[in-house]
């Protein structure tokens, strides 16, 4: 019942917000939510993306992949975390330019208007 | 369709008024509450699919309940159905908020935070406790040592993720993003750190414990700690901090720390090392993983929200603070317009204990005073019962708020941010539905 009223809830409240604010929508077609995430995409939970493979295999080596779509953080925060994995957590440490390719993947893909 | 508008929750952190303006079209009164001249009320309520009794009550910006509650679908073995999984690798698994219902929390309904790996279980044969540092005599004590050379003590205990409630913060501080879950009441049978201590022989010098486990770093390297925390000597010499040795009356799950583990109640739950092997006693705070920078820290002064905080500004947390959790009805309960309607929850508060709970269904309009009972025992949680009678049809909530013994209580509003998002007590809030 609960689970009905809430979803049924959140659409209307989607459609509302659609035609309230048409301003908001961006041409960005990227997707912004874990749920809309396609369960077969070689890279799930990942969102699509430039540097989705970088970050997929930099990542899956020690934790899940929940561990990154649980962020939602900005850039300076990826920038931090990504130096805590090298500094302290054991990641091999990504050659500069890969680094930018993940960090610029984070910051645009798992940025602060994700919801994972 | 490709989801493009931008949701609600982004929305509501940004400018909640605003939020609701584009959404509802809501605009609220002078006194920031209700909704001006009905602006925005019809389409709240269409979405809420009822209409708002004490809708002249409900602050601007205030994001229904209906709204912000989230279900998880995934789900995992051992555990109850309705527990809300972040993270498989690491487990990290919390309770929604009906599953803390029981008076003593099952194993199934508590929450999981690991670090590391989830160890293969060591055998209680092969299992030791070392300690060591400031001590007299370096000990080494087997499982048996524990069941049979020291006195077993048995209580129910409140282990509460330091994060709980970090999904209120914004930003949203890096880590889990649990909501309220993260808090479980199991019953402990084991032996009293003190007397470990103490057959060791405490030198004056010890002021701090470091604690070490069995289970390995995520990136298997045998030279890191996933996580080694510690507590001040006074936490650890308080009676009511043990080795556990029984969860429930059974052995302790893997999950949970087989075949023992630190309980040290009322703190962040990292104090309370899973697996242990090892109490390093310490002349100075303890610097493992998890202990210095960000980690299990919070400022010394209130920062605005989204700051960076030098690490020397920075201090460990001590004990978790009042909160309190709605655990019955489950939110979005129907029930009738005039009828009494039974409403209960759990509240804690760290080392303190509760000496009111109170309630309201009119937005914090009125409050009233809940019945609370004692803790089964130092450290326990308390049960909180409340009648409501929602005098007309339509959409409610239930707001609920403890005091400690030292008069602080839990705030409206998500309290002060801090960099890894530590110690929200917010007022959990749920809706139901009168028809």
């Amino acid at each position: 019942m609960k689970t009905l009223f809430s979803t049924c809830g959140a659409a209307i409240a989607a459609a509302l917000l659609v035609m309230a604010a048409p301003s908001l929508s961006s041409a960005d077609e990227r997707i912004t939510t874990l749920a809309d995430v396609p369960e077969d995409f070689e890279f799930y939970p990942l969102p699509p993306g430039e540097g989705v493979d970088e970050v997929y295999y930099g990542c899956i080596a020690c934790h899940s992949l929940r561990t990154v779509t649980n962020g939602a953080y900005s850039r300076a925060v990826w920038d931090e975390l990504l130096d805590w994995m090298v500094d302290d957590q054991g990641m091999m440490a990504p050659e500069p330019d890969i680094r930018d390719v993940m960090l610029d993947y984070l910051a645009t893909y798992i940025g602060e208007d994700w919801e994972g | 369709m490709p989801n493009k508008e931008r949701g609600l929750i982004e929305l509501y952190n940004d400018d909640p008024e605003r939020a609701e303006y584009l959404v509802f079209g809501r605009k609220a009164g002078p006194d920031r509450r209700g909704f001006l001249r009905g602006a925005g009320l019809a389409s709240m309520g269409a979405v809420l699919g009822t209409t708002i009794p004490f809708s002249s009550n409900m602050p601007a910006g205030l994001m229904p309940a209906a709204l912000a509650e989230t279900i998880n679908e995934f789900s995992i073995d051992s555990k109850h159905a309705d527990m809300i999984v972040h993270n498989d690798r690491p487990m990290n698994v919390e309770a929604a908020a009906h599953l803390l219902d029981d008076d003593i929390t099952p194993a199934a309904h508590h929450f999981i935070r690991n670090n590391g790996t989830m160890p293969m279980p060591m055998s209680k044969a092969d299992w030791r406790l070392k300690i060591d540092g400031e001590v007299n005599e370096e000990l080494e004590l087997s499982y048996d040592d524990l069941m049979n050379d020291f006195e077993q003590v048995t209580m129910q205990a409140q282990l509460e993720c330091g994060g709980n409630g970090r999904a209120g913060f914004n930003p949203l501080p890096r880590g889990n993003p649990w909501s309220i879950g993260a808090i479980g009441n199991a019953e402990w049978t084991g032996v009293r750190v003190r007397d470990i201590l103490r057959r060791a022989g405490v030198k004056p010098s010890a002021v701090y414990t470091g604690h070490f486990s069995y289970d390995e770093h995520l990136s298997g390297d045998p030279d890191r700690q996933a996580i080694s925390r510690g507590g001040p000597i006074d936490k650890m010499m308080d009676p009511g901090t043990i080795i556990a040795l029984k969860m429930n009356g059974e052995d302790i799950p893997i999950e949970h720390g087989y075949p023992a583990r630190i309980v040290a109640p009322g703190w962040a739950g990292s104090v309370s090392q899973k697996w242990v092997t090892r109490i390093w006693v310490r002349d100075r705070e303890h610097d493992g993983p998890g202990m210095t920078g960000l980690s299990y820290r919070i400022p010394r002064f209130p920062v605005e929200a989204g700051a960076e905080v030098a690490h020397e500004d920075m201090m460990v947390m001590g004990s978790m603070i009042v909160k309190s959790a709605i655990t019955n009805p489950i939110a979005g309960a129907e029930t009738r317009a005039g009828a009494p309607f039974a409403i209960r929850g759990q509240a804690w508060a760290g080392d303190n204990h509760v000496v009111k709970m109170e309630t309201s269904i009119d937005f914090g309009a009125t409050w009233q005073t809940a019945q609370l009972h004692a803790p089964a025992n130092r450290f326990a949680w308390q049960r909180w019962e409340q009648t409501v009678i929602p005098p007309m049809a339509g959409y409610y909530e239930v707001w609920a708020r403890a005091t400690d013994n030292q008069g602080n209580s839990q705030p409206m509003v998500v309290p002060g941010w801090n960099p890894r998002g530590y110690l929200n007590n917010a007022c959990h809030r749920i809706h139901f539905t009168a028809v």
